[in-house]
């Protein structure tokens, strides 16, 4: 979906910028990061539809960051690529919560495909989170309320 | 290097030259261990034996003839005192007197038989009284040998003689000094009393005893030797003191010994001055010996060849026990440089995997961006355009190439623990030959299969036996490169003895050289052009099977074809690392 907002995490800088100019140009708004703790910084600032993770990198590996992703409770989908070809890495990345997984090299719509795949499940979730508020709220009017921050007292 | 502790293993030749030579050893060993002493102990006994005997045969002779020398010194004691006791009791003036001479003859004989006869002599040789058989009276005995050695001693007993009757007989005299005058009394004494004391002697079958005097002829009959009288057939030699005992094994005639083959044991009378000889044949006195010896002999023979025997079927019950026990560590040697040499190559595969990877995910972003600036200029040179996209077509095919290596590479090392189902393997394998079925049938090759009916169900990865299968019947067709034509034949069978399941996949290929039999599960090792081959199929086949508890062997002959063929256990093991050494499960696809 033209217009998704990708965040781009993978220690090789040089593929960072080329998939960065690929998927700028197929209408993605992509955001680079080559390490775990930035990409969680930008986490906390921005909104993300998909994640692409590396899971091979220098300092908070990409289990981890997946692991502390999860901790944010986003919406936002995780998707794999690796170079390692440790598929039970992968599967363990798909157990914690990852969409899908991808081996390196790529071709670029096959990226392009499991992003979009990620975005539907992301939009999906997304429904069905605001549906069950929805519910929720008509159940009980009171729960509104609940949809607001509450003010630190 | 020493080539007798690191032979080389692999060479059929230097194995039997040192199983050979380790043969040869355990039973040199063996012997000089247990022969030697034995042996030793056996030639001490013997001698020891043998020194015993000689010294008992040496004291028992001695004593043989202490014995006789008695006898004969008394007889001829007893026969002197009689004489001196008629002399000294009666005077030259009775004894002349022929009638009393003959009296005490008469008497003497009728007490003691044994005198021939009597005679009184006087100073001057010549005869007063003579009582006998023969006429003497006139005889003069003044110039006789005996007659001066009486009147010197005082008592004489002469050598045997025939005398003029032609029998052999001796002569005792004795002097009486009276009234300042002597006489003699002399007597001769029948030999045969004296003679029966020593010729009746029987000392086994060869023994003998005799007398001889100084000139060595003989007093008394010998047994075997000769007649009394005559020669002995040695000198008598000069006088010694004592009993001498002469012991000679040898029968030939050695020069340095008197009594070749015999023992002997001679001594010297006082009086005479005879010599007693005691004789017998060697052979026969020490029979008992050379018995006992020949026993021992026998008895060492014996221990001997048992113990060779025993020794040489120890020998080689231990070298068949070396040799199997050999050829396993050679098999467990070979699995675990096998199993070492994937782990090794394993660990490395997974690192250069993923260290090409990522350059290549950049080359095909590259190649991407490229293809994206390139529809997105329109103005393009068209024959530049073609050009580029040839290129890019190219990268892209060659960057896929690459993939599919580092993805063979990966799967190779892949840790991934197998998925254990059900399978049929016979359905299995009819599943895997319509898969590549279109492939063989453009090669010229059929599938000929012989499945055992009702083949039971294993417990296995369905997924890691197809890439094995796949592998092997792949690299089966391939194996008839060049060949307009071929036949794979897949049987299967149960191995109820093994609890498991042969699957044989025979090509009529080219078959591998015995030179490359040996490497064939090798990882890398491939005989296909580059480009063709990783050479992993085979080796992620080998750790498959392992891993499913199985083993997979090769036969071929070079020009006529390949069989493999691959166990698979009923059930594979509970802990499957068990089969193979640790982070070395795998599976992948591949072409060897």
């Amino acid at each position: 979906m033209k217009g998704s907002r990708i965040l781009l995490v993978d220690d090789e800088t040089v593929f960072t910028e080329n998939m960065t100019r690929l998927l700028t140009t197929r209408g993605y708004l992509v955001t680079a990061t080559d390490n775990g703790e930035a990409a969680l910084r930008i986490l906390g600032e921005k909104d993300f539809d998909v994640i692409v993770l590396d899971l091979k990198m220098p300092g908070m590996d990409g289990i981890t960051t997946l692991k502390e992703i999860g901790k944010l409770g986003l919406f936002a989908q995780t998707l794999i690529l690796t170079g390692h070809g440790s598929i039970d890495t992968a599967l363990e990345a798909i157990k914690l919560g990852a969409y899908d997984y991808l081996t390196k090299p790529c071709e670029i719509d096959d990226l392009v495909n499991k992003i979009e795949g990620a975005w539907g499940k992301k939009n999906e979730e997304k429904n069905k989170d605001t549906q069950e508020k929805i519910q929720k709220v008509v159940e009980s009017p009171s729960s509104v309320f609940d949809l607001f921050p509450k003010r630190k007292g | 290097m020493n080539k007798s502790t690191h032979f080389d293993r692999d060479d059929p030749q230097e194995k039997k030259i040192h199983y050979s030579g380790l043969y040869f050893k355990f039973i040199g060993l063996t012997l000089v261990c247990s022969l030697v002493p034995l042996l030793l102990v056996g030639w001490a006994i013997n001698i020891h034996y043998k020194r015993f005997a000689v010294s008992r045969m040496t004291d028992s002779f001695q004593t043989l003839v202490d014995y006789h020398r008695r006898i004969i010194e008394s007889f001829l004691q007893e026969r002197c005192s009689r004489l001196r006791l008629i002399s000294e009791t009666h005077s030259r003036d009775i004894l002349t007197q022929r009638a009393n001479l003959f009296r005490v003859f008469e008497i003497m004989n009728r007490e003691y038989g044994s005198l021939t006869d009597l005679g009184v002599i006087d100073d001057h040789g010549k005869h007063l009284a003579y009582v006998g058989p023969y006429d003497l009276m006139d005889k003069n005995y003044s110039e006789a040998l005996w007659f001066g050695q009486v009147m010197e001693k005082g008592i004489y007993i002469s050598d045997m003689f025939s005398g003029f009757r032609e029998v052999p007989h001796f002569v005792i005299a004795v002097t009486r000094a009276e009234n300042e005058e002597t006489w003699i009394l002399r007597a001769t004494i029948d030999t045969d009393a004296f003679r029966s004391l020593v010729e009746d002697v029987r000392i086994g079958k060869t023994g003998e005893v005799y007398l001889i005097n100084q000139e060595g002829i003989f007093q008394t009959n010998p047994r075997f030797s000769g007649q009394i009288m005559e020669n002995a057939p040695f000198p008598a030699g000069p006088i010694h003191e004592g009993i001498r005992v002469y012991v000679s094994k040898s029968d030939t005639k050695e020069t340095q010994q008197p009594f070749p083959g015999k023992i002997v044991a001679t001594l010297w009378l006082d009086e005479p001055r005879w010599m007693l000889v005691v004789m017998q044949e060697y052979s026969e006195a020490f029979n008992e010996v050379n018995r006992a010896n020949v026993a021992i002999l026998v008895f060492l023979h014996l221990s001997a060849a048992t113990i060779l025997i025993v020794t040489i079927l120890i020998t080689r019950y231990m070298i068949k026990l070396i040799r199997k026990r050999d050829t396993q560590a050679d098999r467990l040697n070979r699995q675990l440089m096998q199993a070492g040499k994937l782990a090794a190559v394993g660990e490395l595969s997974a690192g250069v995997a993923h260290e090409i990877n990522n350059p290549l995910a950049i080359v095909l972003t590259e190649r991407q961006i490229l293809l994206d600036s390139a529809e997105q200029t329109p103005d393009l040179d068209d024959r530049f355009r073609r050009q580029l996209t040839h290129s890019l077509n190219q990268m892209d095919l060659q960057i896929h190439r690459c993939k599919r290596i580092t993805q063979n590479l990966l799967r190779f090392s892949r840790r991934t623990k197998p998925s254990i189902e059900t399978v049929d393997l016979n359905n299995f394998i009819i599943e895997v030959i319509e898969l590549v079925e279109r492939e063989a049938k453009t090669s010229g090759i059929r599938f000929l299969s012989d499945l055992e009916e009702r083949l039971p169900l294993l417990l296995s990865d369905p997924s890691q036996l197809q890439q094995v299968f796949l592998n092997m019947i792949t690299n089966a067709i391939d194996a008839h490169d060049g060949k307009p034509y071929g036949i794979i034949h897949i049987s299967t069978q149960s191995d109820d003895q093994n609890q498991g399941v042969r699957v044989l996949i025979a090509d009529t290929g080219s078959g591998i050289s015995s030179e490359y039999i040996a490497k064939v599960f090798d990882p890398f090792f491939t005989t296909k052009p580059a480009g063709k081959g990783t050479g992993l199929g085979l080796s992620i086949c080998y750790s498959s099977i392992k891993q499913l508890g199985g083993d997979i062997t090769v036969k071929s002959h070079e020009g006529k074809g390949t069989e493999f063929t691959i166990f698979l256990p009923y059930r594979p093991p509970l802990n499957p690392n068990e089969s193979m050494p640790e982070g070395h499960e795998s599976v992948g696809l591949g072409k060897s």
